[in-house]
């Protein structure tokens, strides 16, 4: 099933990697280049001079940078839903499924397989992005007034983005079998993503010690994966009940 | 039989009868084809306009009295300080990341799909072999489903600057920086129309509807990146001036955009690019994003005409 899945799906899977290689390699970079430029900018003295006021606003620059990538960083589990929408969805609008689920493995354990692979690669992917941009996010924390548990900075770290990845993918899935047209069903999954984002964004506006981090990672993560779960139950159950 | 019945037709001449289908005929046919994704579009943007407003009235409330608030050291004002922090700052912030996805989705939903569906499921054999030609068809369905993502972005970015506003004064953002100048003015629509150009083009290029729309979006954050990294510092709009005392001070809203510093003999000098610049800045931008979608248009056109049915 892993070379099936890799030749089915090798668009999807080779953007995935390439975006990721092309992430890695732009992080790698902008983040040397941020945490070099602060480290000149905290060690100027006094503060208050001409000179030191010039490289904390070269810093501020680099702060375009470390948004620029929040902002990349943030949208790619939403693309990720919109292209996880067709793993299911063309099999059922081109009529391939006829095909696809008469196979010796059968039709529930393809589905299984296929998800299991794809969801382990983007969220492997993923955890390594995200303990990535956390490194080269840190010098932000002191100069930009945040925090680890600012809205779009608690996301971006630990578990949760990895969870949110999962998530994406699963909802994209999901939907594709449910709505069986691949066009439609990139668009609603890529608007039920972002909804779903935005609602716990707003829902989670109370105030947190520092200290409640890794409570509130596991939370988040714990109810993501458990969503995720329940969204590959019900594409199974959807595949399982389809008419071959 | 066919020999009898067809002299019975009123007799005309050769040129009424090759005389092309009315323009204006295409605006059903391209309704009628693309209503699913132009009445997804507008009830989408519709839901977010409302989003918008109904966000954008509390967050301007909370602004003002926090700007009211007198001293602005007491433990009042600090209180409405932090409830702004913890509000209205974190639903402005999620939608400013989700509104700068806005133009290259809807270029990657709108534009594959004018051409490219066409070509994928093969329908294209009939459509381009109507009376009103392959080239007019292009050309009507380009313009017309342009436009309107164009004047429904503009509209939705004229509220998003509004509500953004607050937050922006707030966090002491520039209308200049990357991602705020980019939503405003009328910059967003041209992006969303290079967007669309883009995904039109592509779609013709590729002819198959998902790479074309994975291509979309790799190709509008190309254009984009250039636009921040690159060109923008390159509009001429800079000053270059040694006036030191232009930048101490807290950085404001109105702050200048500083691109670089260097030192020529004893003196140093600054090129900046003040808050006033906006508008031309603004029009510069558009401009050439305007230029670049013709260009892909035509560009779409020149493959439709010259690829073989």
């Amino acid at each position: 099933m892993l070379w099936v899945t890799w030749r089915q799906h090798r668009g999807l899977l080779s953007c995935v990697l390439a975006g990721f290689a092309v992430a890695v390699a732009g992080m790698l970079y902008a983040g040397l280049k941020i945490h070099h430029d602060y480290a000149i900018a905290a060690a100027c003295h006094p503060a208050g001079a001409t000179s030191c006021l010039l490289l904390t606003d070269w810093f501020n620059t680099d702060w375009h940078l470390g948004n620029g990538i929040r902002v990349a960083l943030l949208a790619a589990p939403l693309l990720l839903a919109m292209f996880a929408a067709p793993v299911v969805a063309r099999e059922l609008e081109g009529g391939t499924y006829r095909y696809a689920w008469t196979q010796g493995i059968g039709r529930v354990r393809w589905t299984v397989a296929k998800l299991t692979i794809i969801g382990s690669v983007v969220t492997i992917a993923a955890l390594v992005l995200s303990q990535l941009y956390t490194w080269l996010f840190v010098p932000f924390l002191t100069t930009q007034d945040l925090t680890v548990l600012s809205p779009a900075v608690f996301d971006t770290r630990g578990a949760a983005y990895a969870a949110w990845t999962l998530t994406a993918f699963c909802l994209g899935a999901f939907l594709g079998t449910l709505i069986r047209r691949v066009l439609p069903a990139m668009a609603v999954s890529l608007c039920c993503f972002a909804a779903l984002a935005a609602v716990t964004v707003l829902s989670l506006q109370r105030h947190y010690p520092v200290a409640a981090f890794w409570p509130r990672q596991l939370f988040e993560s714990g109810w993501l994966l458990t969503l995720s779960a329940v969204l590959v139950a019900g594409t199974v159950r959807l595949v399982r009940r389809h008419a071959a | 039989m066919s020999v009898l019945t067809l002299p019975a037709q009123p007799v005309r001449g050769a040129e009424p009868a090759l005389r092309p289908v009315p323009w204006r005929r295409m605006i059903w046919v391209t309704w009628r084809q693309h209503r699913g994704m132009l009445i997804g579009v507008t009830a989408v943007l519709a839901a977010v306009s409302v989003f918008l407003l109904v966000m954008g009235l509390k967050a301007h409330h909370d602004y003002t009295s926090l700007l009211n608030c007198h001293p602005q050291d007491s433990a009042a004002c600090a209180a409405i300080k932090r409830d702004f922090n913890n509000t209205d700052w974190p639903v402005s912030n999620t939608v400013a990341i989700l509104i700068q996805l806005m133009p290259v989705l809807l270029g990657a939903f709108a534009g594959p799909a004018v051409l490219a569906r066409e070509l994928e499921t093969g329908t294209f054999r009939y459509a381009w072999t109507q009376g009103i030609g392959r080239v007019r068809w292009t050309i009507a369905k380009l313009t017309m489903i342009g436009a309107a993502l164009a004047i429904l972005t503009g509209a939705v970015s004229q509220l998003y600057a509004w509500f953004f506003d607050p937050a922006r004064e707030f966090e002491e953002m520039n209308v200049l920086a990357a991602g705020v100048f980019d939503t405003r003015g009328t910059d967003f629509a041209a992006w969303t129309l290079a967007a669309f150009a883009i995904g039109a083009f592509l779609g013709m290029l590729i002819r198959r509807i998902i790479p074309a729309m994975a291509a979309t979006l790799g190709a509008y954050l190309g254009v984009q990146l250039l636009a921040w990294l690159v060109l923008r510092e390159d509009y001429p709009v800079a000053i270059d001036t040694t006036n030191a005392r232009l930048f101490s001070g807290p950085s404001t809203p109105s702050s200048p955009w500083i691109l670089k510093t260097w030192t020529a003999g004893s003196t140093d000098w600054w090129r900046y690019i003040p808050v006033s610049r906006f508008w031309p800045m603004q029009f510069i931008e558009s401009g050439w994003l305007l230029v670049l979608a013709i260009a892909l248009g035509a560009a779409t056109v020149w493959l439709v005409r010259h690829r073989a049915a």
